[in-house]
């Protein structure tokens, strides 16, 4: 279980990463580029991400309770953060505002948000098996 | 901006600010830890009683791992400061493909890295280590390039000036 979590999680990270990767491209870090995504929201998201994804890593190297119930933890803010996202970006496609996020392809932020819906499950399962 | 220009800027201060980015200071820890691992397994070779060069060893690998994915998440980050389509992204993009797949190569090294603790490390993993640690020489090669070549994230040359501004004794009184 704690394997499958690491592969939803780098699978979603990849989906993250290009669409950091899309919306620095296009501007969206810089002011007065019109998106609704804050980078506070994006920079706050992505290193939470990376430093849990990194813990996981640890955990499945040298597994440890305290290590499973911490990264759980970390990844608690990290779904806030990328709900609140995901509540922003909605109205940017549906009115196609032409801001930095609003070509996100669909597929990605779906997946993004299943396969991280899906890591979060599968780190809560391993954490209470610990 | 000029795209030379945005490359030096970072997109986020978590990247460390303008002039003084945390990546390069980050990837000592990962080629520190690497570096003494590879020596560390060729001393088991040489000691009379190797257990604590085999264990450190994997302590060490397991050290540069997780001090390559962090540096890795801030590098990243530097990645996209630089514009797609120039030459500095692909040599960008391929001193990250080299450093990401050592750091794969030395977590097989250490996974396929047996129990006990009393003989030398064996002749498999000790040549994975050493093939990742020249991908990552490499990869450093590649990203001396980016910084000293294409001026990634350096500061600009008027930024650069200040340092070499001299005073007078008039502007000293």
């Amino acid at each position: 279980m704690a394997t499958a979590a690491l592969v939803t999680w780098l699978l979603t990270a990849t989906a993250g990463f290009i669409m950091l990767g899309q919306w620095v491209s296009r501007g969206g870090h810089r002011p007065g580029s019109g998106s609704r995504l804050s980078p506070g929201l994006v920079f706050s998201h992505f290193p939470l991400a990376a430093i849990g994804l990194v813990l996981w890593i640890i955990y499945v190297i040298q597994p440890s309770d305290t290590l499973a119930w911490i990264a759980f933890v970390v990844l608690l803010p990290v779904a806030l953060l990328g709900f609140t996202m995901f509540a922003r970006w909605l109205p940017t496609v549906r009115a196609g505002t032409g801001t930095p996020e609003s070509r996100f392809p669909i597929a990605i932020v779906i997946g993004h948000g299943l396969l991280a819906a899906t890591t979060l499950v599968l780190v809560l399962l391993t954490a209470l098996s610990a | 901006m000029e795209a030379r220009d945005q490359a030096k800027r970072p997109i986020t201060r978590l990247a460390g600010p303008y002039g003084h980015p945390l990546h390069p200071a980050l990837v000592v820890v990962p080629i520190g830890a690497w570096v003494a691992s590879l020596v560390f397994d060729v001393a088991s070779h040489l000691a009379r009683s190797p257990g604590f060069l085999v264990e450190g060893s994997r302590w060490l690998i397991g050290i540069g791992v997780v001090g390559a994915l962090v540096a890795a998440m801030i590098g990243f980050l530097d990645l996209l400061a630089i514009p797609t389509g120039t030459r500095a992204f692909r040599v960008a993009l391929l001193h990250m493909s080299l450093n990401l797949a050592a750091t794969a190569t030395y977590a097989v090294s250490v996974a396929i890295r047996e129990a006990p603790l009393d003989r030398p490390v064996a002749i498999g993993p000790l040549i994975l280590s050493a093939a990742a640690l020249a991908m990552v020489g490499v990869a450093g090669i590649l990203g001396g390039q980016l910084v000293f070549r294409y001026g990634v994230r350096v500061a600009d040359e008027f930024t650069q000036a200040e340092g070499y501004h001299t005073t007078t004794a008039k502007e000293n009184a």
